[in-house]
């Protein structure tokens, strides 16, 4: 969302794109994000019913809707359940019905064939997506190529996984959620005094750990609610009041 | 075949240490059912049920046959449960899951050897001509406890329908359109709900309503039909963990008060969709039913 783009604008498929709202730069080429299909030479038609988001810096255009199951794309986070091992990888389920994501054994910090990490079916693991292919199965790692450090990612111990839309999951990694993305539960929360943390994964997943079995759940609850009802940025506010009254 | 997802084991670890410190997911208290809502259609005989997110849909129909040559005085009274994909990727379609297959013979113990219905009174001549009433059952959205749900959009449904009315003259059947008698409804002779407890733990520990992660998570299960006065129709607890007798004491008595709250629900939805269709008081004079 650009700064200087004050309304929201909103879009159902088939729509004309009016070209004004196409943003153009002079040297990146123009970059369709979900929800878009190009109609050559020069017409934009969107598919989804959603609001039309444009980034003037990427030179990019998209349609950000709450629906649909996920797909994997390149570079997004995600939780998944590991669904068995195999001799080099893990299978690992992103979202329920379809096809294992797979995820190396090595793909880990400091992983060798000696000390690779024994996941269980059914432990939880944060990873990255680092392939996505129409065809084939999407492929998982838990370590950064470039640096080998993890960088939070790794498999998850204890605490429990909720189910989030995947708007909302999008809008929780937005690099402001606040201000972007206007979800605050997390911030109220924690400056409410709740020790808790979390992960989130754009499959629609959110994990939650802390000390405190009430805490997690309080947390748990806040986001879920969010989502569910739509709740705007003053009626957060009051649910996490609310909740912290429940939790204390 | 499809299977439904597992939980992974942080949930299941997650979940039960919860309900060890007696909290649930969801916030709810283990005897608390999921907000129960029931509406009707616009024609007799539809009732939608949505339990929390888990929504099922009966329709009731009625149609004349004959009768099965051993049982010449009884109408034919049947109920088809159907979960189709849309309610969860894991049912397929012309292959009953063990889900379908439990739901299915308990709603047929619960609401059709209880004798709910009176089959006698579908009879029209004996031998020849009989009602088929049959219940449709379709699971939309399924988020647990598809039983007590079911149970209820069952006995809501049939409790709902009208049949049309029929006269005996000279050996001539006649069947009345709507426009001509107003219809009336099925001589029905008790309402029986089910109660569905989930345990977890030794046994020990009981919920009800549970939902969809609960009900995959659980180490037992018992369902109780029972009706208002506290007439127990069927107990089913099939394998799981033992449970200690006087704990299913305990599950029977909370099972009464449940039902007791079902009976007032559903007593109180049928007469507001009666004061709905009753426009003008019309309704009372139409009707060729004489008092019992």
């Amino acid at each position: 969302m650009a700064a200087e783009q004050t309304e929201r604008i909103f879009v159902l498929p088939g729509d004309r794109i009016d070209h004004s709202l196409i943003p153009s730069h002079p040297k990146r080429a123009l970059r369709l994000g979900p929800g878009l299909r190009h109609i050559p030479p020069n017409e934009l038609v969107p598919t989804v019913a959603g609001q039309l988001v444009t980034d003037h810096k990427k030179n990019s255009i998209w349609v950000e809707y709450n629906g649909g199951r996920y797909t994997p794309t390149v570079g997004d986070l995600v939780i998944g359940t590991v669904h068995h091992s195999a001799v080099d990888y893990f299978y690992v389920m992103l979202s329920g019905y379809t096809s294992n994501a797979i995820l190396p054994q090595l793909a880990f910090e400091m992983a060798s064939k000696k000390t690779r990490p024994n996941l269980n079916p059914g432990s939880l693991v944060y990873a990255r997506v680092c392939l996505a292919n129409r065809h084939m199965d999407p492929e998982l790692e838990c370590v950064s190529p470039t640096t080998g450090k993890a960088d939070g990612l790794g498999p998850l111990n204890g605490g429990m996984l909720f189910d989030i839309s995947p708007g909302m999951a999008r809008r929780l990694l937005m690099r402001k959620s606040v201000e972007e993305g206007k979800v605050v539960v997390l911030e109220e929360l924690g400056s409410a005094g709740l020790a808790f943390e979390t992960a989130v994964g754009r499959n629609g997943k959110i994990w939650v750990n802390s000390e405190n079995v009430k805490t997690v759940l309080a947390v748990g609850r806040a986001v879920k609610e969010t989502d569910e009802n739509n709740l705007g940025v003053e009626q957060q506010k009051k649910l996490v009041r609310r909740l912290v009254k429940e939790v204390s | 075949m499809p299977r439904e997802a597992e939980p992974s084991l942080n949930e299941r670890a997650f979940v039960v240490q919860a309900l060890q410190e007696g909290l649930r997911v969801d916030g709810r208290a283990f005897d608390q059912f999921r907000k129960l809502e029931l509406k009707f259609g616009d024609q007799y005989g539809v009732a939608d049920v949505t339990l929390g997110k888990t929504r099922i849909l009966a329709k009731v129909s009625a149609e004349v046959t004959t009768p099965y040559s051993d049982r010449p005085f009884d109408g034919i009274f049947t109920i088809t449960t159907e979960l189709s994909p849309m309610a969860s990727p894991a049912f397929e379609v012309n292959r009953p899951t063990e889900t379908e297959i439990l739901l299915s013979r308990l709603l047929e113990k619960t609401v059709r050897r209880s004798n709910a219905l009176d089959t006698e009174s579908l009879c029209l001549i004996a031998g020849q001509k009989c009602w088929s009433i049959r219940v449709d059952l379709h699971v939309l959205s399924h988020d647990g406890n598809l039983i007590d749900g079911s149970c209820f959009a069952v006995v809501a449904a049939l409790r709902h329908f009208r049949k049309p009315d029929t006269s005996m003259e000279g050996g001539n059947l006649t069947v009345y359109t709507p426009a001509e008698r107003e219809p009336v409804p099925l001589s029905w002779l008790h309402s029986p709900f089910c109660v569905t407890f989930s345990f977890y733990g030794e046994g020990e520990m009981a919920l009800l309503d549970a939902c969809l992660l609960e009900e995959q998570l659980r180490v037992s299960s018992c369902t109780i039909s029972l009706n208002k006065h506290g007439e127990i129709c069927q107990i089913a607890k099939l394998g799981g963990t033992p449970v200690d007798a006087a704990a299913l004491l305990q599950c029977a008595s909370v099972a009464l008060n449940k039902v007791k709250e079902f009976s007032t629900l559903l007593d109180r939805r049928l007469a507001e969709d009666s004061k709905k269709r009753d426009k003008g008081g019309l309704l009372a004079e139409l009707s060729a039913e004489n008092e019992r």
